[in-house]
């Protein structure tokens, strides 16, 4: 009866860009259709009003903050992916990172372990978390939303717990001031860490056996178990991977904050979700899994952080500056939408 | 009867046995559960709850989502508070205008998520954003404190043992019940959840499918979220805030499906009383705070587990649904 | 000439940062609050008339449009390419805030923590607002006073990611402690404050599980203080003593109407007065703080001014407005020698 929940095939398809790897000669089409290539001239188009319209948009003070809130967001998006890819999820990717942050804060503050090892310590124990989701996942076969919900609470509810709410403040000092280093003036550097997971991640899914074998899980478990595939350990794997990525986020913002804190991504590291979902989604990656698209992820990051950018710097008021985000984002995807649409059929009536 | 049948089936019997287990455990455990008054608590939270998570419920059907839930019955929420302490409208008419906002945000999320072939799931996303924004902006973050003495007393009074608002509660999820389990649209529904395409090879239309059930989770939020305003006694632009997470995980908890194709009315309600009841017993155990968040966890995965657990000792859980 | 030269440097960094800010006329202050809450409506109007009392060229209330830690950060280093040359923050963490005034302090940007303090090492000025453990403390005193020093209270408070909850926490305890007996904690329910309807359901819950059990209820949070009083109104008996926080209008009504004992009072438009005036001072008329002031210290900052707090009861609740005003204007006479060395 739950056959249903399987067949991906019964999903509206997205354009034949989205999928990878694209047939090779309709390569060229398939880009100019895909919400790559749309995203590409969004930006564009955005970065060309808001220079224009708006007073202090290309100020190097701002061109830095994006460069910096790309970078985060990037890393949090990329941890999501992981996960989707198994046509799954994780609610508590916000709670994992604080988790994490909380254990290199822990070791680097009360172990006195130096940066090394800590960022090691911490990024295991953001693998463990996720993997601890994963194997709950595949042994109840519960469907992740459940799980992750309720892992959500316990992970953050047992950090509060040990550590009564209070922080780390005593960062050393090579890795506050690596927060505020200012490349060219305007680039941080945690958009260049970004950039590694992502160049890693890219080279996973396309040229590994492994990443090709996740995707093969996510796109259809029933088929990959039969050629063979261990489906489990796979999304384990993927829960694991989640967990690991949000983990380097965690550290990442704790960068950014100059301290280690638990509120860091809000209650039960919820406010995290946004970014986390929206990101993958713009760029192509499917909900219903088996696909990803890291560059498309990294490109959706770009979007939103130059849009919600420029719209503050319009000062539109700031209570409406919500409703102007949600329209800028409507019509430019709507608008996206036709004219991916007009390219395939230019391209499909040859 | 239908819906007695509906609870017999397998996978609700399970929840059943949770939630009267775990009440039983409860009221023995704090006689004071029991009473009337706390009996009234947890049913107009029960009443609020299950309003908007069958309008996720009905989105979910049909394999999509709505992200904007909270958002919409916020911006209802404000638009009913604010017309009656502004505009100075009757309690009628101000519903009126609230239903009507609800349902044309509904339609809207269906309508541009149908003509844009894009997933629900950026469509609310950026609705979201609009009805939220919309909120913020019209009252400032302030709430509209002049919600008429009717509708205040409707969010306290009780009729006999139960609450007003069960009395408005219940009738729309028999309603929606029967809609999904007798009508032909729901039925509708359900099948083109399961499969679009073959839904639309059989002459169902795509279209009104998801505008018909994106319309109908707008109202639902809409009459959640004057209900809200009815129990807070002030239209807040923070309600709907956590209807979120909250919308997908009793339908889910109750066996829904989030690929679509099906969803259990009962098992959604079942869902409600579960996570409501978990946080009564956090409440009334007097569990220390800094423990409440581990506790909760602990227990919503506790109580999903045992009814897989029952479901796998029958022999009929699902071979294999990993996702 | 070396200093000024530094500051050009300085100033060239932050782009839109003016070069030698010197008259009044320049200064632009930013309010920035944590998020949309109603406790910061009352900053708006203390901006409003700090720019026409000191002739400043702005103090806008700018609201980040959620509590987002992340939101409010990027929306102050925005604010800085916007031009405003002086903030008064409410720390969305009190350790965390420190680093974008870090930024904005290497930007020759002058920040005050408002209505919340930032943890010490701070870059902010100083820490201005109500001291929340010494509210509460107060709050508890108050009740257990009412309550003739005898019964069983509960504290319902804010969100346990917010290391002031701890201080609430604490400080409800040690007037309990110093009740000799007296008073019994029955529980604290925290995690309430994120939205009214979670509130209001554990509220409920407790008043119906415990309600028999329980003489007072001190709430140091305004979503729970809202809930608490609308909830007595509902039971009605006025058997259950309580006081609240905050000047929301429900709390305010069940005050007069006796169904709430009183509410801790804080001083936003004041907070938002005096610190305008106070970085029209600095930035307009090169003045600098007092680092030998009487700052008082409180859990987070030993760089603390009170902005003032005081127990509100049904006398002249009406007016609370006024009896704020009242308590700026005292503020304001002895602000400036006391806090300032001017030139």
């Amino acid at each position: 009866m739950n056959v249903t929940a399987l067949s991906t095939s019964s999903r509206p398809s997205p354009p034949a860009g989205e999928r990878e790897p694209a047939a090779k000669n309709r390569a060229l089409s398939g880009f100019l259709g895909s919400n790559i290539f749309g995203l590409i001239i969004a930006i564009a188009v955005f970065v060309l009003l808001f220079g224009l319209f708006a007073n202090g948009f290309l100020s190097k003070v701002n061109i830095y903050s994006i460069s910096r809130s790309i970078g985060i967001n990037g890393v949090i998006g990329l941890a999501m992916m992981t996960v989707l890819v198994t046509g799954g999820l994780n609610l508590g990717l916000g709670a994992i990172a604080v988790c994490s942050a909380m254990v290199v804060g822990w070791s680097l503050q009360n172990l006195g372990l130096g940066i090394a090892p800590s960022l090691m310590i911490g990024v295991l124990a953001g693998a463990a978390l996720g993997a601890v989701n994963g194997l709950i996942v595949v042994t109840t076969r519960l469907h992740s939303f459940v799980v992750t919900l309720a892992t959500m609470s316990i992970f953050f509810g047992t950090m509060i717990l040990l550590s009564g709410a209070q922080g780390f403040n005593a960062l050393p000092r090579v890795m506050t001031t690596f927060g505020r280093i200012r490349m060219y003036g305007v680039v941080s550097p945690l958009l260049l860490i970004m950039l590694l997971v992502a160049a890693i991640l890219y080279y996973i899914y396309r040229y590994t056996a492994f990443g090709r074998e996740m995707l093969a899980a996510g796109a259809n478990p029933f088929a990959a178990k039969l050629s063979g595939l261990p489906v489990e350990r796979l999304f384990v794997w993927c829960h694991a991977l989640c967990g690991a990525i949000g983990a380097i986020a965690g550290v990442m913002a704790s960068v950014r904050n100059g301290a280690v804190v638990p509120s860091m991504a809000g209650p039960l590291g919820a406010d995290w979700l946004l970014p986390a979902f929206l990101a993958p989604v713009l760029g192509g990656t499917l909900l219903t899994g088996g696909s990803v698209s890291v560059i498309g992820a990294i490109l959706g990051t770009i979007f939103v952080e130059i849009i919600t950018s420029g719209l503050y710097m319009l000062q539109i008021g700031e209570f409406w500056i919500q409703t102007a985000l949600g329209l800028v984002l409507l019509g430019a995807i709507l608008l996206e939408r036709g004219r991916a649409a007009m390219a395939l059929q230019r391209s499909t009536r040859r | 009867m239908n819906l007695i049948r509906n609870a017999l089936r397998a996978d609700s019997l399970g929840l059943l046995l949770v939630v009267l287990i775990g009440g039983a455990a409860l009221s023995l455990a704090r006689p004071e559960f029991l009473t009337a008054y706390n009996i009234d608590v947890i049913l107009v939270g029960f009443s609020l709850t299950v309003i908007y998570a069958l309008g996720q419920g009905v989105i979910i059907a049909i394999g999509h989502m709505n992200l904007a839930l909270g958002a919409t019955g916020c911006l209802v929420a404000v638009a009913f508070g604010g017309s009656m302490q502004v505009w100075g409208l009757p309690v009628w008419a101000a519903m009126l205008f609230g239903l009507l906002i609800g349902t044309f945000c509904g339609f809207l999320n269906g309508w541009l998520t149908h003509k844009s072939g894009l997933t629900s799931f950026i469509i609310t996303l950026a609705t979201l954003s609009i009805f939220k924004g919309i909120s913020l902006g019209i009252t400032q973050a302030q709430p509209f404190y002049g919600v008429a003495d009717s509708v205040k007393a409707f969010g306290s009074d009780r009729w006999g043992p139960l609450p007003e608002t069960l009395l408005v509660a219940l009738p729309i999820v028999i309603g929606v019940a029967l809609f999904l389990g007798k009508m032909i649209p729901g039925r509708q529904m359900l099948a083109f959840g399961g499969n679009p395409n073959a839904a639309e090879l059989s002459g169902i239309s795509r279209a009104r499918m998801v505008i018909l059930a994106h319309t109908l989770s707008g109202l639902l939020a809409a009459i959640a979220g004057m209900m809200s305003v009815a129990r807070l006694q002030l239209a807040s632009p923070a309600i709907g805030d956590e209807w979120l997470i909250a919308s997908f995980a009793a339908p889910v908890i109750g066996g829904a499906v989030l690929s679509g194709g099906h969803l259990s009315v009962v098992g959604t309600c079942l869902g409600v009383l579960i996570v409501s009841l978990i946080n009564q017993a956090l409440v009334m155990l007097a569990v220390d705070p800094f423990y409440v968040q581990v506790m909760l966890g602990a227990l919503i995965l506790g109580a999903v587990g045992l009814n897989r657990l029952r479901e796998s000792r029958l022999g009929n859980a699902p071979v294999l649904r990993l996702s | 000439m070396k200093q000024s030269l530094q500051r050009i440097v300085f100033a060239a960094a932050a782009l839109a940062v003016s070069a030698m800010p010197s008259l009044a006329a320049d200064v632009k202050v930013a309010l920035v609050p944590g998020g949309p809450h109603p406790y910061f409506a009352n900053w708006e109007q203390g901006g409003k008339d700090a720019v026409k009392d000191f002739g400043i060229k702005a103090a806008d209330y700018r609201v980040p449009a959620k509590w987002e830690l992340g939101l409010q950060n990027q929306m102050i280093e925005n604010l800085t390419a916007q031009g405003y040359n002086a903030f008064l923050i409410f720390p969305g963490d009190p350790v965390a805030t420190n680093s974008p005034m870090a930024d904005l302090q290497a930007a020759n940007i002058p920040s005050i923590a408002t209505a919340g303090c930032t943890k010490d090492p701070s870059p902010a000025l100083f820490c201005f607002g109500t001291d929340t453990g010494h509210s509460a403390y107060l709050g508890a005193k108050e009740l257990i006073k009412t309550m003739g020093g005898k019964g069983t209270i509960v504290h319902f408070t804010g969100n346990l990611v917010d290391p002031n909850t701890q201080l609430r926490m604490d400080a409800v305890a040690q007037a309990v402690a110093e009740s000799n007996g007296g008073i019994k904690l029955l529980q604290t329910i925290a995690d309430i404050d994120r939205t009214p309807q979670e509130a209001d359901e554990k509220i409920n819950a407790l008043l119906a599980a415990r309600g028999k059990d329980i003489d007072g209820i001190i709430t140091s949070a305004w979503l729970p203080a809202v809930s608490s009083a609308t909830a007595l109104r509902r039971i009605g008996d006025k058997r259950i003593k309580m006081v609240g926080i905050d000047h929301d209008q429900v709390v305010l009504k069940a005050i007069k109407d006796g169904f709430v004992h009183g509410t801790m009072l804080q001083n936003p438009y004041g907070q938002a007065y005096i610190g305008s005036y106070v970085m029209s001072e600095i930035i307009g008329h090169g003045c600098k703080v007092n680092d030998k002031a009487p700052f008082k210290s409180n859990a987070l900052t030993a760089r603390f001014i009170d902005s003032g707090t005081g127990f509100q009861g049904s006398d002249g609740v009406d007016d609370f407005q006024n009896t704020m005003k009242a308590v700026t204007a005292e503020l304001m006479k002895t602000f400036k020698a006391t806090y300032l060395i001017c030139p």
